[in-house]
This record gives C-alpha cells, structure tokens and sequence, in this order.
C-alpha cells in the first residue's frame, strides 16, 4: 500500500515538474513556482526542483530568495556550474557585485565551455570597474556566439566603459544593421555618441529611431541627455517626462522627470543639472558615480552662476581637479573647460577611467601635495571634490592649493560636516569630517576668503544623506 | 428479443456507469425502439440526455417513465433538476415534492428542494431540509458542502469553514467546497491569516488539490488575478482533466485575456457541463477573439435550443451574426432580446452595437432613438457634486478606452494627442483594457497618469475620475466591446466629451456634454440628431498615425494587369446585401474587373463558405474574386499594392481602412448617409482633399468607380502623389490637430 501511495506520489511530482518546465520556458515563473513549493514540501525533493525554483524565483525578481534557493540546490550539488551561475546572477542583481564574480569564477572553472558562465562573468566585472578583464571574457563570448544579440551587446557595454567608444560604435553600428527593430543598440550607441561628445549625432539617431515609431525608455532617456549636453533643456523636459511615464518605478528617471518639470527656465537649470549629476548620464554610468553623488554638480552650478555673473562662456583660465577620480568634474564641467583641465589622482585605475573620457587636456597619477609642488601653473579653477574628507588637518592643503589659484582665481571643495562644534573628526567610515568653525579658521589661516560655505547634501550612504558643507572660496586679496 | 437488442440495453446501461452518457443515448434508443428494457430504457435514455443537458430531448422518455414507474424518484428527480435549470422553480418543486410524497427519505429531493429554498432567499427553510437529509446520509459530503454555503449564508463563517474543510479532506477535488472555504476564511480572518492558514493545509498535504483550490479562490475574493490563475495552474496540475477546475481556470485566463489557453480549458469544461451558461457565453466570447465566428454561433444556437433564450446567449448572438455579414439576422436577435427584456441595458446596448450596419435601419435618426431608450431605460444615478468650471491654466483631461494601443482608437487619436500641449493639458488615461504594444507605450509615454481600470463597477470608477480632480473628460469607447459610458452618466469631470471610440451615432447619454465631429461628419443642421452639442473641429476630427512600417506605395496595377482591381479590406459586418448587389453590379458592367475582399472573418472556414454563398447569391462573380483572411498589419497593408481603387461600404463606411487605403496610395469610392458611421469616409476624403470620391446614391458611387477605370493615367498619377497628400494633409498633421484639438477643449470649456 505504501508502494502504491509512493509510486502515485511520484506520479504526480513528475507531472508538476513537467508543467513546471513547460511554464517557465513559456515564461510564467510565477505560475511555475507553486508547482515547484509543493514539490519542495515533499519529504524527497526531486533535485531538478530545487533548480527550478531558483530559476522561478530568479525571473520573478525575488533575487534574494533566489540566491538561497541556488545555495541550497548547490549543497545537494557541490559544484554544479548552473546553480552557481544562478547564484551569481541573483548576487549581481542584489548588488553583491564581488561574491557574484566568485560564483562566476567557480562556474567558469567548473565548465569551462559555458558562455553564459563567461558572460556572467564578464558582467561581474564590469560591475567591479574592471573593463579590460571583462572585455576578454565578453569578447570570447560575442566570438562564440556571434548571433546572440545580448553577448554582442555585453561586449559593446564593455567597449563603452573601457572607453573604447570607436571600436564600441563599430560593434554596434553592425547590430543596428543587423535588428534594426531593436532599440537597445540604437540607445547604447546614442550613448557611447554622447561620451564621445557628439550629443548632436546621439540626439540625431534617438529622435530618428523615435520617429519611427520605437518607444523605449533608454531612447528617451538618452535623448534627453544629449539635449541637455547642448544647453537645450526645455526640449529635454518632455524626453525625460516620457522615459519616466515609461518606466514609472524608476525614481532616478522621475526625478530628472520633476526636476526639468519645474518653473522658470533659470530654477530648472539649475534644479536640472543638480539632479542630472545625481545620477549623471543615466543607465550605463551610473555605477561609475556612484548612487547620489552630487559635488560635480554643485561645481557645475556655481561655475554657471559664477560665468553668468562674469558674463562669459567659459571659464577663464585652466582648471585643476585634485582627486579627480574617474573624473566626474570633467563631465560636470563639460564645454566650459576651454583653456585647459588638469586632473589629479592618486590611484591608477582611477586616472586610466578618466583618461578614457578624453575630456581631460593634463593628467597626472600622482600624491596631492607632491603634484602640487610639481606644477606651476596658476588656475582660474582649482576644484576638489569629495577630497577633503581625506585630510584632517586642512590648513597646509589648502595653502598649498590656493598658491596655485590665479589672482581672480576661485577654489571650490567639499567637506563632510562634523555634528562636534569645534575641529575635525576621524569617522567609522574612515572618513574626516570637519565642523564649520574649523573650515573657516582654516581658510583664513590659508590666505583664502569664503565667498559662500553652503550646508549640502553631498551624497546617500546605504540610504541616508551625508551632510557637508561646499565651499567656494578665493585668494584674499593683499 | 434477439440477443443483439438485450446487449443494446445492457451496453447502454454499462456506458452509463461507466459515465459516458454520449454512448450510452444511441444504444439506449435502439433499446427502446426495439422495445427492450420496457420503461426502464426511456428512463435510462432520459437520464443520459439530461446528463448531457439534451434537455428537450430527455424530457418525454423521462414522463414516460414517471408514468409508467410511478414508484421510482428518478424520473421526477431529472425532471427536476431540468426545470430547476430553465430557471422554473415553481415546476422544479412540484417534482421533487412528488418524490417526497412516496420516498419522504429521499435525500436528492431533500437537496433539490434546499436548493431551491435557497434561492428564494429561504435560508432557515433550506437549512432544514439540509438538516433532514443529513440525518437519512450523515456522511455524504455534498451535504456538507450544502451546509457550508448556508451556514456562511447565515454568517456563520466559522461554522462554513470547519464544513467546508470536513468535505475538502474527503473531496479533495470539491470546488465548490474550496470555494466556500475560502470566502468563510476571508470572512473569518485576515487575508494573511487566512492564506496562511490554506499554506498550512498546503505544507501538509501538498499533493492536494483541495488548498490550491481554495488558494485560488482566496486571490479571486481578493482581486489578485494573477496569483489566482497560478494556485489553479497547480490545481490543475495536481487533478488533470477535471472540469469543474478546468472551468474555473478557463475563466481566470479569459479574464487576464489569455484566450488560447482559456479556450482548450473551457470546451472540456463546457463538454462536460454542457447545462453551464456562464461557461457556454464566456466559450462564445473567446471564439468570437480567434475569430471562430461560425463555432460561435452553433454554440450559441444550441444553448438557446436546449436552455431557451437566455440574455447573454442571445446578445452574444447577435453580434457575432453580425460579424458574418448578417445584419438582418442579428438586428432580429438583438430586437428578440429587447422584447424578451424590456429595458434591459445591456440588451438595448447590444442593439445600438449592431443597429448602424444595418442597410435600411440604420440611419442617425433611428439610431437617435435607440440611444434615447437606452437613456430612458437607465436607472436614476445621482451625479457626483457639481464642481465649478473655473478658467485654468492647465486643465485635467481624461481619456476613458480600451483602445489605448494597436487599435483603430490608438491610429487615430495617438499623434494628435500626443501634440497637445503638455503645459495646457495634463493627461490622465484610464485604460479599460490592458495592453503592451508600441502604440501603448506611445499613449503610456503621453499621459502623466496611468490607470488601469479593474473594478467593473461605473460608480466606483466614476469616484476615482472625480478623486483625481478630472476637468474634461473625453470618453473613448462608447457602446464597443470594452466601453464604458455609463460611467459618464455619474458625472464625474465638470465636462465630457465622446470621441473617437465606436463613434457611430449620438450617445443619448444625458452626461455627455459635446461630441468631437466636424463640419463632414456633421454638418449645420445635424443637431436634432444629436443629444451632445456639436463640437466641431476646424479639420477633420480624428488624426491619423500612419504607420512606420507601411510598405512603399506600389505602381497602378491595372498598368501591368490590363484590368482594373477593386478591393475592400473591410469587415464583413459592413457588406450588406445591399452594398454586395451595388457591386455586382459594378463588376457586371466592368466583365474584366476583378474584386478582392480582404478580412479576417473570413480566415474562419464556416464563414467563409457562407460568405462565398452570400457573394453567389448577390450575383457578384466569385471567379473574378479573391477573398483573404486576416494576416498581419504591415501584409494587410501590402494588398493594398494590388488594388487600384478601393470601394467602401455602406452604410457603416469606413473609417481607420479609408485611412490605410489612402496611406497606401489607393482612392476609396464611398457613398455617404446621414448616421455618424456612414460619414467617415466622406470626412477623411474631405479631409485629404478628395471630396469627389464620395457618393450621395448608388448610380454616383458605380459611375465615380467608372470614371476611375476609365482614365488609368490620371489614377495612376494621383496614387503616385496620394502618400505625399495624404502626409501633407490636415488628416496626419498632428502640431495642426493638436493646436486646434487644444483650442476646441479649451473653448468647450469656458462655454457656459
């Protein structure tokens, strides 16, 4: 009797996993995944459930469970190059950007012929900043499967954040050709346009796949970036509108959306381009900003407020960006840096990220104060960005970066603002924090006077605001 | 009696306990022809028609039985149940108290008279009767899912749950259990509570169907479509093949608009629940989506035989009769439903929907006073407070369809509304259909909310219309299939408006303030037959989006065919007998004239042939015809390339098709009435510059078609210009509608 009731028992769970199967090839993974928690109620639970389910839950979007889900699939099955891969996958969609690439890794190792373990991992990397290892992982996926339209594109995303923007158009000039109907590649090539400073050939393909009747976010998007590349930011409005209406959830999208909503041209612009450097340049730069990150921005406003005072177009005279990073006060500053940009940074891979923007004229991979010591020119701009929080003391940086501001010259900088009332503090974070007080006293002590010290939100950390103070300053005049 | 005939009986009789009553009703009746089985084969014979709801058949053999075994209850307990079905109660109990009278022990009696008590609202009564049959069958777990649906009745929640699971361990297939089940736990308990408690269930049974089913039905309480198809997905999977899941889910998929699936789920259902209007209509309603028009109406027609004429069935009737270009037919179903009915709305709706195909009826006025019964026939709604019309800015407008997409509603209103001025207007579109394609993410794209409108009930939506501070709103769906203009009657927005959106007369709505027309569509002296005032744009009043993929307009063909070609890629409902004889007519003076017909009714095999039958009839020539079924927009589009002048119908003309024809470089002869319907044409040739293409009677229609043909330079020369035209025009210039749609509701707006 028991015999029978087992049997019918497997009858049946061999019944629900073939819907299953059916369900989740058909593209129903919530209609699959009540199959798959009843078979997993089983007192035996059939393995190839346990991977459905992960499969199920990784296509709902439920990422978290998925990852569990995959682990512990991989506990009855040490090794296995699929679980890991869903894993991976589910710890890349979470953000949990380095154990993805571990389990990439391992299912590369396990089956060295995957493509999709390759091109998860070449995904991992790009996540990591590390473009040139996942362009040889993407490439010899693309090589492999030279029709997979997703692998071609992974390739030219590669290309793009390398910085490779000619071979990336090349790529995806092809695959416009080849799906013309699709809008990915237009998008993505529109962008790679925008990064190479040709806003006007990015607003030319997006408005033309537009015109012909394709409606897609990312076209929108992108179109919108390029009109605001060229100063045209009421007509950006609309683009931005209809990318947010598109993609409703999508709370970058619809702050851009609210912001270029906004009354009078001139509290547009600047609410605009702040919420532009929120997030600049949208999906595929993103990860390079870092989420909410906001000092270019504020540059960017005070350097427009400053030549709309001035009555010029650009600024007058070179620019020096201490601690330029990947060098987001470039893009920030972008046509208004007509004599000249000069970046500093301490580390490599930083300073090879900003090189690939080609925005920069100088650059130089050095330690702050020695570059300093080593140049003589004198600067119309010296700016430092998120730099600040660095140093403790302010006084000997800030001497030596106002001897190199021009006599007319202006200093901007950011610091994360102490809740103590006197001095600076070493944070958890390791980060310094300075109080108001002290930045003053140190400015003074700096031979520098403060035209505006401005509370700020610099940035979100894990969800909360990060309060500071940006500065802008000039050389006290003797 | 042969042993031949004895085994007739006999197998008849084995079928039936096997349950297969379809192979059980011919040997039965060879039985009873034969005489064999004496009166116990017309009673078997009557209970296998009754279990295949052959009711009128069933009916005799059964009072033959009743007379000739008066000491059985089977007779009167079929007859019963048969005329508990037709909705006759009173007969239905005088059966079962029949069988009480000689078998007062008798539980389905007992039961069929409950149910009955039940319906009438009788509660303590049925809950008596139940109680009695319990006694005589304390473990029978019908009569414990009977308890259950009384004892919830009687807001005994808790009672109905402990009955409900009690049948649920015992049946674990019972829907209906699962369904009380799940409505006395959302009685009871919280919905978390209460799906927690069917996991529970789940977690220790899971091979059970009966928790997946009442899961089910928990989300259905709850309004959550989507995890409720998933729970009968399983079901489904745990217990194949059984109907009454098999309806269920049917209907679920129907209701997320997954009639491919829903199709195979119902017909099985339906097959073996053949007495089952809901599922029979909702059949009807997916085969009509697939276009299995002549499916539909035998399935239609055999439920009004065996049930009588229920409502649906004959509403369902008439616009699918309609569909296969039987405008007489249908108009006399739809007119059988309104006497049956007598100020039925939905009844009245239906007639209004196929009224203006109609060749002789019609016409604006009688389609005037149609619109006005269904006005008369609707229940008094109090409007919703008045709110003041204050000058404004930036107005709120509303924009109620279920055309939002690749739709005649989304081709002709997408680009105008998309250059309406954003800081003038602020759009809200409340979608009564979901869809996803290009042109939806266009309408999504355009409007600054986005509501998908679930909740069937108009007061509801009406109070979310007046919720979100709606200055105008424009209704876009009108007496169609996904329309809903009642809504309006509640007076939601200060004002409203119909627009595009089976715009085919007046609405007779009193809280429809302006139909959007112009001069062609309704010129000075229309009003009278309009309830609305007229609002009337400066050009024509729709904007049409050609689309990007239409393929290049080809050469006249008749250069290189030596003959002309005329086409109509409209539907069937539109070509009536009297639009088929003008053009055999035309064909008959024109011997080298061929006619191709493009459609996709016609990919259905039995309308089709019937069409071919009605073209013979009409004396049009079928070897000089090409008759094509439905195919994909950008190939529609590419037959144009083999007409060379297209020929609309009448009385309802078209609107969206003129367009394409247009579009496509190929010129539409029309002849033009005085309804709504009958003037698109005659708009969008106007519209584009082509008013001598449009006919005010039959003779100018065939001798405009003449004087095409004759002159094949001067046609070939406007197609090679018409895309140009068509382009350049006020029909597709959208800044230019859009400014004028903008100044027109504005204007409508501070009028008093």
């Amino acid at each position: 009797m028991s015999g029978q009731v087992a049997g019918t028992e497997q009858v049946i769970s061999e019944r629900l996993m073939a819907k299953a199967r059916l369900l989740l090839e058909g593209r129903r993974p919530a209609e699959a995944l009540p199959l798959l928690e009843r078979l997993h109620h089983l007192d035996h639970v059939p393995a190839p459930a346990r991977e459905a389910r992960a499969i199920a839950l990784l296509a709902m979007g439920r990422f978290g469970d998925a990852a569990d889900a995959a682990g512990e699939a991989l506990a009855c099955l040490p090794g296995s190059a699929a679980l890991l891969q869903l894993r991976g996958r589910a710890r890349l969609a979470m953000g949990h950007d380095i154990e993805a690439l571990d389990d990439a890794a391992a299912a590369v190792m396990a089956d060295s012929g995957s493509n999709d373990a390759k091109g998860l991992m070449a995904e991992a990397l790009m996540k990591l900043g590390k473009a040139d290892e996942a362009i040889f992982l993407a490439w010899r996926v693309a090589e492999a499967l030279p029709q997979d339209m997703h692998a071609q594109l992974r390739l030219a995303q590669a290309f793009i954040m390398a910085g490779r923007h000619a071979a990336a158009d090349e790529l995806l000039a092809a695959l416009e050709a080849r799906a013309p109907q699709l809008a990915l590649p237009i998008a993505l090539r529109a962008q790679n346009k925008l990064l190479m400073h040709d806003a006007a050939e990015a607003e030319r393909m997006t408005r033309a796949a537009l015109d012909r009747g394709m409606v897609e976010v990312s076209l929108h998007s992108v179109l919108a970036h390029a009109l605001v590349a060229q100063q045209r930011l009421h007509e950006a409005g609309a683009h931005f509108r209809a990318a947010s209406r598109l993609a409703p959830h999508d709370a970058y999208l619809a702050h851009l959306a609210d912001a270029s909503a906004g009354g009078t041209p001139e509290r547009a612009t600047d609410a605009y381009v702040s919420a532009v450097f929120d997030g600049y340049a949208g999906r595929f730069e993103a990860e390079l900003l870092g989420m909410g990150y906001r000092v270019p921005g504020l540059i960017r406003l005070a350097v427009d407020r400053w030549l709309a005072e001035a009555g010029q177009a650009t600024i007058p005279g070179p620019v020096l960006d201490l601690g330029c990073g990947t060098g987001l006060v470039g893009v920030a500053l972008l046509g208004l840096t007509g004599a000249g940009l000069c970046g500093v940074d301490l580390s490599r891979n930083m300073i090879a990220q900003t090189l690939a923007k080609g925005i920069y004229t100088e650059l130089h991979q050095a330690e702050f104060s020695a570059a300093l010591a080593a140049i003589q020119t004198r600067y119309a701009l010296v700016a430092a960005a998120d730099l600040f929080c660095y140093f403790g003391d302010l006084e000997d940086a800030l001497l030596a970066a106002a001897a190199r501001l021009a006599d007319a010259g202006l200093m901007m900088f950011s610091v994360e603002l102490s809740a103590e009332p006197g001095g600076w503090q070493l944070g958890e974070s390791g980060r310094y924090r300075h109080s108001l007080a002290y930045v003053t006293s140190a400015l003074q002590q700096s031979g520098l006077t403060a035209l505006s010290i401005a509370p700020e939100t610099l940035r979100q950390n894990g969800g909360e605001p990060v309060e500071g103070l940006f500065v802008i300053a000039r050389r006290q005049v003797c | 009696m042969s042993a031949a005939l004895q085994s007739a009986f006999a197998a008849g009789i084995e079928a039936l306990s096997r349950d297969d009553p379809a192979a059980a009703v011919p040997l039965l009746e060879q039985a009873l022809a034969s005489g064999e089985g004496g009166a116990y084969a017309a009673l078997n014979l009557g209970m296998a028609l009754t279990a295949l709801a052959r009711f009128n058949a069933a009916e005799p053999h059964l009072r033959a039985a009743l007379l000739a075994l008066p000491e059985l209850p089977e007779p009167g307990i079929r007859l019963g149940v048969i005329a508990a079905t037709r909705g006759d109660a009173a007969a239905a109990r005088a059966c079962y108290e029949t069988v009480l009278r000689r078998h007062p022990q008798h539980v389905p009696a007992l039961a069929g008279l409950a149910a009955l008590a039940e319906q009438a609202g009788q509660l303590a009564q049925a809950s008596a009767l139940v109680a009695r049959a319990r006694l005589v069958e304390p473990d029978e777990p019908e009569l414990d899912a009977v308890a259950a649906r009384l004892a919830l009745a009687g807001n005994s929640a808790a009672g109905a749950v402990l009955l409900a699971e009690a049948v649920l361990h015992r049946r674990p297939a019972h829907v209906a259990a699962a369904q009380l089940l799940a409505r006395a736990l959302l009685r009871d308990l919280s919905p978390p509570e209460a799906l927690a408690r069917l996991a529970a269930h789940a977690a220790a049974a899971p091979l059970s169907p009966a928790w997946a089913l009442a899961q089910g039905y928990a989300h259905v309480e709850l309004d959550q479509l989507a995890p409720a198809i998933a729970a009968f997905q399983l079901a489904d999977a745990l217990e194949p093949e059984n109907p009454d899941i098999l309806g269920e889910f049917g209907r679920l998929l129907a209701q997320q608009d997954r009639p491919e699936e829903a199709l195979p789920a119902l017909l099985p259902a339906l097959a073996a629940r053949p007495a089952n209007l809901d599922y029979r209509n909702l059949a009807s309603t997916l085969m009509w989506r697939r276009h299995r028009y002549a499916e539909m109406v035998a399935l239609l027609q055999e439920g009004i035989a065996e049930f009588g004429p229920h409502p649906t069935l004959n509403l369902n009737l008439a616009l699918v009769l309609n569909a296969q270009g039987r405008q007489q037919e249908a108009l006399a179903a739809a007119e059988a439903s309104v006497a049956h009915a007598p100020g039925n709305i939905p009844a009245l709706v239906n007639r209004i929907a196929v009224l203006p195909y109609h060749e002789t009826q019609g016409t604006a006025a009688k389609l005037a006073a149609a619109a006005a019964e269904i006005a008369a026939a609707l229940p008094a709604t109090p409007p919703l407070p008045a709110v003041a019309r204050a000058p404004k800015p930036r107005l709120k407008l509303g924009l109620l369809s279920g055309g939002f997409g690749i739709h005649p509603v989304g081709w002709l209103t997408l680009a105008g509304l998309e250059a309406l001025p954003e800081d003038r207007f602020e759009v809200t579109a409340y979608s009564l259909k979901p869809r996803r394609d290009a042109l939806n993410a266009r309408f999504r794209a355009r409007a600054a909310r986005w509501r998908e409108v679930t909740d069937p009930d108009d007061a509801a939506l009406a109070q979310q219309i007046r919720a979100d501070e709606i200055d105008i709103l424009i209704d876009m769906g009108g007496y169609g299939d996904t329309g809903r203009p009642f809504v309006l009657t509640h007076r939601p927005a200060a004002l409203q408006l119909k627009w595009v959106g089976s715009q085919f007369s007046t609405t007779g709505l009193p809280g429809v303030d302006f139909m959007l027309t112009d001069r062609w569509e309704t010129p000075a002296g229309f009003e009278p037959l309009y309830s609305e005032r007229l609002l009337r744009l400066p050009d024509g009043y729709i904007c049409y989006l050609p689309p990007s993929y239409a393929p290049p307009v080809s050469a006249l063909p008749a250069l290189r065919n030596g003959h002309v070609t005329f086409g109509c890629f409209n539907n069937l409902a539109k070509l009536t007998p009297a639009v088929l004889r003008l053009w055999a007519r035309l064909l008959r003076e024109m011997p080298s004239a061929r006619l191709v017909i493009r459609t996709h009714a016609l990919s259905d095999p039995g309308t089709r042939a019937l069409t071919r039958d009605r073209f013979a009839a009409a004396g049009l020539p079928l070897d000089r015809m090409e008759l094509h079924g439905g195919c994909p927009h950008t190939e529609m589009l590419a037959g144009y390339t083999a007409i060379d002048v297209a020929l609309d119908p009448f009385p309802y003309t078209g609107g969206l098709t003129v367009c394409e024809a247009l579009y496509m470089g190929v010129p539409v002869v029309t002849l033009t009435g005085d309804s709504f319907a009958s003037r698109h044409a005659l708009s969008h040739l106007s519209n584009v510059g082509l008013p001598d293409w449009v006919a005010t009677d039959a003779e100018g229609y065939l001798a405009r078609a003449h004087q095409a043909a004759a002159d094949l330079p001067a046609l070939a020369a406007l197609r090679a210009g018409l895309r140009q035209r068509v382009s350049a025009s006020p029909l597709c210039d959208a800044p230019r509608f859009g400014a004028n749609l903008a100044a027109a509701l504005e204007a409508a707006w501070a009028a008093a």
